[in-house]
């Protein structure tokens, strides 16, 4: 079989793309729609650096086929730049410094709001939990769960 | 990264939206690999490891097969079910089923966790599987259905080896039953890998049981690897702990016929005895557990 026509509803736009059969979901959002936010890092669902949200929830885009990406709702970093809570969170992680080369930032910052817009002063625990599945290769652990710390937190 | 290059491009997708159908188009192309979300396979379709000429996507029957029910006694789990999705479940939050929270804690990470199935966890019969010592523990059968018609066998013959299942070319697995054991009954489950998510256990070991008045009522135990590489259950052990008070002296004896009962192997994850040390303290824990302590 050659190529299939897929409808993929990503960050609220729709659109009909072309994918092979051995195309990931992370390939398909970095190269068709150009969303560089999600990183490939290992490849294989060891490290979560390509995490988006499919419909609402965390999951790795490497190892979710491109095909069974249809029927569900994709969200990238890109598609949550205008949201008030994402702006907190990226405002403590600046504040915090916790990006250090920045490569995990992006699903960091994910993880980070999908917590918190569920429970907003998330405990340093189930911060800890949360981005349990996601590696940052410069070990700068603490200051990410700070900064998502403080943005659940008032002013 | 990229990766080697493969004929992966020319799989046929086949994606049925029904059981019906699904059914159908297998029956049809035995040759097809079945795939859930994918979590497992994927990755080793993308390596090379595994080289199907045409996929089965049944994640479109999520409406038919996710379902977590009670049908007279029996706890019913349709094979859709993702792991997050059990964490959630009312009926699973009882006490004697809180084996499932301590698999759950530990399954991959979060994010995997949103897409793997049980019945892919059980399919894909691999070391890695933490909910295979638990079900075999809860004496759990699976249910495998074709355009034949319906058949149920045990899990413990429905596993046969590392990567290895019982499952005719036809047949897919649509549900996992298992019988409520009832109150005063407890389960736990431990892992020991070197981090605590996305981790490949060293060993890991399942325990069912009711314990009255410091006696051991009912006891199965089910651990990895007990007689080869796929989990298993520890029939002698559970033979020697049954009707015994649970005091220091008959852990002890127990430990000796577990250590007996086991044949481990050295990897480049641990060698055999430093699996065996980690088996017979677990042992003890989860004994400790069900008698209601921490």
């Amino acid at each position: 079989m050659a190529q299939m026509l897929v409808k993929l509803n990503v960050n609220g736009i729709e659109r009909e793309v072309l994918v092979d059969p051995d195309d990931r979901l992370l390939d398909v959002l970095r190269d068709e729609f150009g969303y560089k936010s999600v990183k490939e890092g290992c490849g294989r669902g060891d490290c979560g650096l390509c995490t988006v949200l499919m419909d609402g929830k965390p999951v790795l885009s490497c190892i979710i086929p491109a095909f069974q990406a249809k029927n569900h709702k994709i969200t990238t970093l890109e598609g949550l730049n205008n949201d008030p809570l994402m702006k907190k969170i990226q405002e403590q992680f600046r504040a915090h410094q916790a990006a250090q080369c920045g490569f995990c930032t992006p699903a960091m910052e994910i993880i980070g709001w999908h917590l918190l817009s569920r429970k907003k002063e998330a405990s340093k625990q189930e911060i800890k939990e949360a981005i349990s599945g996601t590696l940052c290769r410069c070990t700068g652990y603490y200051d990410i769960i700070d900064a998502i710390y403080d943005a659940g937190r008032p002013e | 990264m990229e990766q080697p290059l493969l004929n992966r491009s020319e799989i046929v997708v086949l994606q049925p939206s029904s059981l019906k159908e699904s059914l159908k188009l297998l029956n049809e192309n035995p040759d097809a690999e079945i795939i859930a979300n994918a979590s497992d396979l994927w990755p080793r379709i993308r390596n090379g490891e595994v080289k199907p000429k045409k996929l089965l996507d049944i994640s479109g029957l999520a409406g038919e097969l996710s379902y977590v029910k009670k049908d007279g006694n029996l706890i019913k789990i349709g094979a859709l079910v993702t792991v997050s999705q059990l964490e959630g479940e009312s009926i699973l939050k009882e006490k004697r089923f809180s084996g499932f929270k301590d698999v759950i804690a530990k399954f991959g990470s979060p994010q995997i966790r949103n897409v793997a199935t049980i019945g892919g966890n059980v399919c894909a019969a691999s070391s890695s599987e933490d909910f295979i010592p638990l079900l075999l523990a809860f004496n759990a059968k699976v249910k495998l259905s074709s355009v034949d018609g319906e058949r149920y066998i045990n899990l413990e013959k429905f596993i046969i080896g590392k990567r290895k299942i019982n499952r005719r070319p036809n047949e897919i697995l649509t549900e996992i039953s298992f019988e409520d054991p009832g109150e005063g009954y407890s389960s736990a489950f431990e892992k020991i890998g070197r981090r605590n998510t996305l981790i490949i256990n060293i060993v890991n070991m399942a325990v069912v049981g009711k314990v009255k008045d410091g006696k051991i009522e009912d006891v199965r135990i089910a651990a990895n690897r007990i007689k080869g590489k796929i989990p298993e259950r520890a029939k002698n052990t559970e033979e020697f702990l049954k009707g015994k008070a649970l005091n220091e002296e008959t852990i002890a004896g127990a430990k000796k016929v577990l250590s007996e009962e086991v044949s481990l192997t050295d990897d480049f994850r641990a060698s055999a005895e430093y699996r065996k040390a980690l088996l017979l303290a677990m042992l003890e824990r989860l004994l400790f557990k069900l008698r209601g302590e921490q």
